[in-house]
């Protein structure tokens, strides 16, 4: 099974190199032939890694070193890709579904320039593939075969996070696509609007997997790592905010190029960009070049040879952009107070934002060079990042309804009044009536006005009730997106600095008040899973009427000998009461437990309001499919 | 001195009693003190801050800032007692000293600059014949 797996994959690569020679030489039909080729058999290959996985084959060595027969199946078959050498496995396959979706659904008209994007991409795939076959195999077998599996690592048996790298490979590898059309259009000497209407959907489709990627990964630190907080400024999770925000500047630049023509060099060079930061960001996470909480399969020569990977690809196509980014034509004439100026600001800000996260990330090897040992955490990103983006956001709706080349700027004071009068309102009401810092009572106002400003802008465009719902659909994705990132800063600034944490330590029977929460426990006892046993606690938690029972685990999973945590969550209107079991402690012969207890404000507005963005990006792409296969 | 008989009483038991995170009893000091927990960097973990390991080492640091702010120390004169005890690597917030904290602090806002200055720049090149249109879709 799994040999003739290892023989579908090392078809894949002749696949993919047949896509690459013949897309290049602008063989659009054979070349899009090639990548369904490609991606059908790599789709093969892929399903007998599932296979030997979900029958705990473990003459596999990846099956032995990373699954066991007591877990769950959903975890059999996630243990897949919590690995590295699957992962890469996955990596692979998303490029060549990429390819394979490129070949079916690219709609420009323009035979060449689609054939040399699928040979780009073609050449994209040969370069993972090569990766996967000659470095970090995933078919290679045991002999003689254990019997029993060493288990996956147990704080990744999780739904949220099984799910989360396919979503998050979604979006990185979706990129390389936007990449290869990038690179495409660049050897044409073209980016112009029929490349911008088709690379925008590309960026679209690899940006919506890539945000719910992200969240996903959030949301299961928030509760699977027991510390409360959902956003940690690790460097892992720095990764995968870097591309993201090359991808959001991606999708405002490449609409200037689409309605206008302009920006086209720019908008080539973040389609560029956004892969690379990809790969960079596997590079960072694979090398273990930096220290993480949880960086996973750390290998300095695999990380080499991603590091080689990035050099090669990104010097070629820096270089292509370098040769022909000043033949590209120019667009329409614009100047600075315009929407084209606007959308500018936008771009400027974001990618210093993505810089601002690299600096960030690197400093500390950087630091250590010249022999100073730093750490950067989340003060340098609250005093550096945050602000920027605040600046930006601020300006959001004033902006919003300038027209293209050249804006009318008469009812920009008012605007302006407007916003600088709501936030001397919120500063004045956070210091004299809430309490609540000057940063928090900004970042509200910031949130409000964001909503406020995008839902005048439906209203401003529609002029009548009735004509809201023709509005067409791409307007309703930006809306959408605003409004969620409005949300999402309310539940952020709320939840990080109106956070309640406090430390109890019980015995049984005993109680304790947090936040003006009454915390009883009422008993400890041993319960046992399918491959872990566990401690669990039994609580009951007051506040006036409401009583909840909550029940935080800590399990012990001797396969891998690790304990994790589960932690009891009884969401309220206002936000989530969170308790995570810590140790036992033995005091003056009496046995306490250990309970970190937190009050977590509105969290659940971070999480709605990142899945509106990734709502309203999905309707903007939507009209553009539904159009064009009609 | 509620607070020096809380250290008293720690320092008697050893971390099992410090690990349950007495806190200190004015809120706004207890709070102050959680904010400087969040950016001291656990120096036995892999990247963590003090307020979220479990590490023993972090359970001594989390009572020696609360020692401190009890005692009515400023949050610089928690950074500087920590950072003359365990180095510049235990400060999550970087110093903006020397070469390198004045490139760390400072290039996110000269990169901000020179962004603007290009923008600027392009838009002065392309405003010849500049017209308001409106758009159509966004």
């Amino acid at each position: 099974m799994i040999e003739f797996g290892h023989l579908a994959a090392f078809l894949a690569l002749a696949a993919s190199l047949a896509q690459g020679v013949l897309g290049l030489t602008g063989a659009r039909a054979l070349a899009g032939r090639a990548a369904v080729v490609a991606f059908a058999v790599m789709a093969l290959s892929f399903a007998t890694l599932l296979v030997a996985f979900a029958q705990s084959d473990f003459s596999l060595a990846l099956a032995a070193n990373n699954s066991h027969t007591l877990k769950p199946m959903i975890y059999k078959l996630a243990g897949v890709w919590g690995n590295h050498e699957g992962s890469m496995a996955l990596w692979c396959l998303v490029t060549l579904g990429f390819g394979a979706a490129g070949a079916l659904w690219m709609r420009t008209g323009r035979d060449v320039f689609e054939a040399r994007a699928l040979g780009v991409q073609g050449w994209l795939a040969t370069g993972a593939l090569s990766y996967l076959l000659f470095a970090s195999s995933p078919y290679l077998r045991l002999d003689p075969a254990p019997l029993q599996g060493a288990g996956l690592n147990p704080v990744l048996q999780d739904v949220a996070l099984a799910s989360h790298p396919p979503m998050l490979y979604l979006g990185y590898v979706g990129f390389s696509f936007v990449f290869a059309l990038a690179a495409a259009g660049l050897i044409d000497g073209r980016i112009d609007r029929v490349w911008a209407k088709e690379a925008r959907r590309w960026a679209l489709a690899a940006f919506i997997p890539l945000t719910i990627g992200i969240a996903l990964g959030s949301y299961w630190a928030y509760y699977e790592l027991g510390w409360g907080g959902w956003w940690f400024w690790d460097p892992v999770e720095n990764a995968s905010l870097m591309p993201w925000l090359i991808g959001a500047a991606l999708l405002h630049s490449v609409v200037v190029t689409e309605k206008r023509g302009s920006f086209a060099a720019w908008t080539a060079l973040l389609a560029v960009l956004a892969f690379l930061f990809s790969i960079m960001g596997a590079f960072l996470v694979r090398s273990g070049v930096l220290t993480s909480v949880h960086a996973f399969a750390v290998d300095p020569k695999r990380g080499m040879l991603l590091l080689g990977g990035l050099v090669v690809y990104g010097g070629l196509a820096l270089g292509l952009f370098a040769l022909r980014a000043p033949k590209l034509e120019g667009g329409k004439p614009w100047q600075m107070l315009s929407r084209e100026g606007a959308l500018a600001t936008n771009n400027v800000v974001l990618v210093v934002a993505a810089l601002t996260v690299l600096l960030g990330t690197l400093f500390p090897l950087i630091a250590e060079a010249t022999g100073r040992t730093i750490s950067v955490g989340e003060p340098y990103f609250r005093l550096t990042f945050v602000p920027m983006l605040a600046v930006l956001l601020a300006v959001l709706p004033v902006v919003q309804a300038w027209t293209w080349g050249k804006a009318d700027l008469s009812g920009v004071w008012k605007w302006a009044a407007g916003g600088v009068g709501l936030v001397a309102v919120f500063l004045l009401l956070g210091v004299s009536v809430w309490d609540i810092p000057l940063g928090a009572a900004f970042g509200l106002a910031l949130a409000l006005w964001l909503i406020f400003g995008a839902l005048w802008e439906v209203r401003r465009r529609a002029v009548t009730l009735a004509r809201v719902f023709r509005l067409p659909l791409r307007v309703w994705g930006m809306t959408l997106a605003h409004i969620g990132l409005g949300v999402f800063i309310m539940g952020a600034v709320v939840e990080t600095t109106q956070r309640y944490e406090a430390t109890l330590a019980l015995p049984a029977g005993g109680s304790g008040t947090v936040a003006g929460w009454n915390i009883t426990l009422n008993d400890v006892h041993a319960i046992e899973g399918p491959n872990w046993y566990a401690d669990k606690a039994v609580l009951t938690a007051r506040k006036g009427s409401i009583k909840a029972e909550m029940a935080p685990t800590k399990r012990y999973y001797p396969a891998s000998r690790m304990p994790t945590t589960e932690t009891a969550i009884h969401k309220t209107g206002a936000g989530d009461l969170y308790i995570a079991l810590g140790d036992r402690r033995d005091v003056d012969g009496e046995t306490r437990w250990v309970f970190r207890v937190y009050f977590n404000p509105l969290i659940d507005f971070v999480y709605l309001g990142v899945g509106l963005m990734a709502l309203g990006a999905f309707f903007s792409l939507v009209p553009m499919r539904r159009r064009r296969t009609a | 001195m509620v607070i020096r008989a809380l250290f008293l009483s720690l320092a008697v038991f050893g971390f099992a009693l410090t690990s349950m995170g007495q806190v200190l009893d004015d809120p706004t000091e207890e709070a102050r003190a959680q904010a400087l927990m969040r950016e001291l960097r656990c120096v036995a973990c892999e990247n963590e801050p003090i307020s979220q390991s479990s590490a023993a080492i972090a359970e001594d640091m989390r009572a020696r800032v609360r020692v401190m702010v009890g005692e009515g120390a400023s949050d610089g004169e928690v950074r500087d007692w920590f950072e003359s005890r365990y180095g510049e690597f235990v400060l999550f917030r970087p110093k903006r000293t020397g070469l390198e904290g004045f490139i760390l602090w400072g290039a996110p806002f000269g990169l901000l600059v020179i962004g603007g200055l290009i923008a600027f720049g392009l838009a002065r090149r392309r405003k010849a014949g500049a017209e308001p249109v409106a758009p159509d879709e966004i």
